[in-house]
């Protein structure tokens, strides 16, 4: 039972949209039932096709992610060990954090054009913030008596960073990745939405374009279970990595 | 005593309601329904405006958030490309159009959307366009059958030949020029601008493209609308029919008065000089042109599941005879 506790909440959606669907009282291009739902999402998938849009999505969000994670972490971690590079960057990331880097986007265009790139940079900003700011705040809360045992015994710099500094961040560092893995998918969608000739957000468009609203959502359902795929693949990652400090369960 | 004052209320309430015209909630759009949106701005030219009908203008940025306004209920009418309408009857949407707005035509009197290209460039013709890319304002829009009609013409195949993109119209004239895209899309107002500009020159357009005049812009209603109220619709349309023909006697003013209520934004000199879409001063449709681009819908661009009954889809009975 305990384990059907997380599947509660979306059989009651899925039961209630249902109920919806077959009252009558909305259109079927609004409300499409589940059948027609489950019958594009068995179309989407059985084509070669829905493969390769699914992959041009997910190569600008690894892409712009991967940039965003490693410049990130390496960005935050000079902030919390360098109070020089704190306080350099802390007023422009404090300063630009609530700017909606969207609003950038047709700038992008200009700059990196209308192919994958422009998305991957975009991608890259929006997943520099979060990756930045959390290993900031991870690498100046790292127990300061791990960091004075390791130059006790003569570690040097680089040497306490890399095996004291770097694994007490690591918690803080996979907190960062689960907050940006997402982020990069939403920016990804919205991006190819906006302009693209191929990727998931591109055939969401288009099919509302088309008024077929249940191929539409039988795409939002192939989003949300890329989103949740990515998500269980980086907490299995991060209790393989951070075995020290496992999570319970994987909802918590 | 309280009662009886409550009662008395409630019943004149009810009884002021009942007198109250019938409210169209009308979707609009924000290009080229010039004379749509006149009547909410000079209700003098409209007569039957709060006798028989009440007016209430909801602007929607792109047609199938108008669509689906109107299937939650929210909406009794509205203005949309024929095409759109085609594509929301081929999904079973109970909406007729009733009206024309404004066609692409043929003709140096009348403005048709343009396709443009760099200057200097080496797109010559719509065959250099190979292996390239042309900017639309939006997929199974009407920007987008004419960029596909005219790669079609020149014997390119879209999608594979030629990408289609979708941008908005104010970035086309720089898309174009730091050769983002190779080709864009060109309606009034930028059209003017970006010629002024300078730097580009035509390539083909709408009409070229698809080879007819045909409706770029209509008026539909719902159709449980048109069958509960046929006198609201009609007294709608007879003041619709009498403010075309007022836009189209004195334009000048008109554009005036749209740019004073902030329906048009922009230089008013330079809307003044655009030159216009074709207008049918009767409100009548070129019902062929709408056949033929069903058919080339369903035929070349595959838009279309099954074809589409337009006769059905027309309604120009409530038209002023």
């Amino acid at each position: 039972m305990k384990r059907l506790r997380p599947y509660v909440l979306i059989l009651v959606a899925l039961v209630a949209w249902e109920i919806t669907a077959r009252s009558g009282l909305w259109s079927p291009i609004l409300f499409p039932s589940l059948e027609r739902i489950g019958g594009q999402l068995w179309a989407f998938i059985s084509q070669p096709e829905g493969f390769t849009q699914t992959w041009t999505t997910l190569y600008r969000t690894f892409a712009g992610f991967a940039a965003g994670a490693l410049v990130g972490v390496l960005l935050g971690m000079l902030m919390g060990r360098s109070q020089f590079v704190a306080g350099l960057l802390d007023p422009v990331f404090s300063g630009t954090y609530a700017v909606p880097k969207l609003a950038l986007f047709p700038i992008f265009i200009f700059v990196f054009g209308l192919g994958s790139l422009s998305k991957i940079a975009l991608i890259f900003l929006e997943c520099l913030y979060p990756m930045t700011i959390i290993t900031y705040h991870g690498t100046r809360s790292v127990n300061r008596v791990f960091v004075w045992s390791a130059q006790n015994m003569g570690a040097s710099r680089a040497a306490t960073l890399a095996r004291v500094v770097f694994p007490a961040t690591l918690p803080y560092v996979f907190a960062a990745l689960r907050v940006a893995l997402p982020v990069a998918l939403i920016v990804a969608i919205i991006t190819e939405m906006i302009s693209s000739v191929d990727g998931l957000g591109y055939l969401v468009t288009y099919s509302l374009s088309s008024l077929k609203t249940d191929r539409m959502l039988a795409i939002v359902v192939v989003i949300s279970a890329l989103g949740l795929a990515l998500d269980h693949a980086l907490v299995a990652l991060r209790n393989r990595l951070v075995y020290w400090e496992k999570l319970d369960t994987y909802y918590v | 005593m309280k009662r009886t004052i409550a009662a008395a209320a409630l019943f004149f309430a009810a009884a002021a309601a009942a007198d109250e015209p019938t409210l169209i909630r009308f979707g609009r759009g924000f290009a080229a329904e010039e004379q749509v949106w006149l009547m909410s701005v000079r209700t003098d030219l409209t007569p039957n405006q709060g006798k028989k009908y009440q007016l209430k203008q909801i602007l929607f940025q792109a047609n199938p958030e108008r669509f689906q306004a109107y299937l939650a209920g929210e909406l009794d009418a509205g203005t949309a490309p024929g095409l759109a309408v085609i594509f929301a009857r081929s999904e079973g949407v109970d909406m007729k159009l009733v009206a024309s707005i404004c066609q692409e035509a043929k003709g140096e009197n009348y403005f048709s959307t343009t396709y443009m290209v760099k200057d200097d460039g080496p797109i010559k013709r719509v065959q250099d366009l190979k292996g390239g890319t042309i900017g639309v304002v939006g997929y199974k829009t009407a920007t987008d059958l004419w960029a596909r009609a005219g790669l079609l013409n020149a014997g390119l195949v879209p999608d594979k030949d030629t990408k289609v993109f979708s941008l908005g119209f104010p970035a086309m004239g720089d898309a174009v020029r730091t050769d983002k895209v190779q080709a864009g899309t060109f309606v009034e107002p930028f059209y003017s601008q970006q010629v002024a500009k300078g730097g580009l020159r035509k390539l083909f357009t709408a009409v070229e493209a698809v080879g007819y005049d045909h409706e770029l812009l209509d008026v539909w209603f719902g159709e449980k609308f048109l069958k509960a109220h046929p006198d609201v619709v009609r007294a709608f349309l007879a003041d619709y029919v009498a403010v075309t023909k007022y836009y189209l006697s004195n334009m000048e003013q008109a554009k005036r008065d749209l740019h004073k209520a902030n329906f048009v934004r922009g230089p008013i000199e330079a809307y003044l000089k655009n030159a216009d879409w074709r207008r049918d001063p009767n409100g009548r449709l070129n019902v062929e042109s709408l056949k033929k681009l069903s058919t080339f819908m369903l035929d070349k661009l595959h838009w279309l599941d099954k074809p589409v009954n337009v006769d059905a889809m027309v309604d120009q009975s409530y038209l002023p005879r």
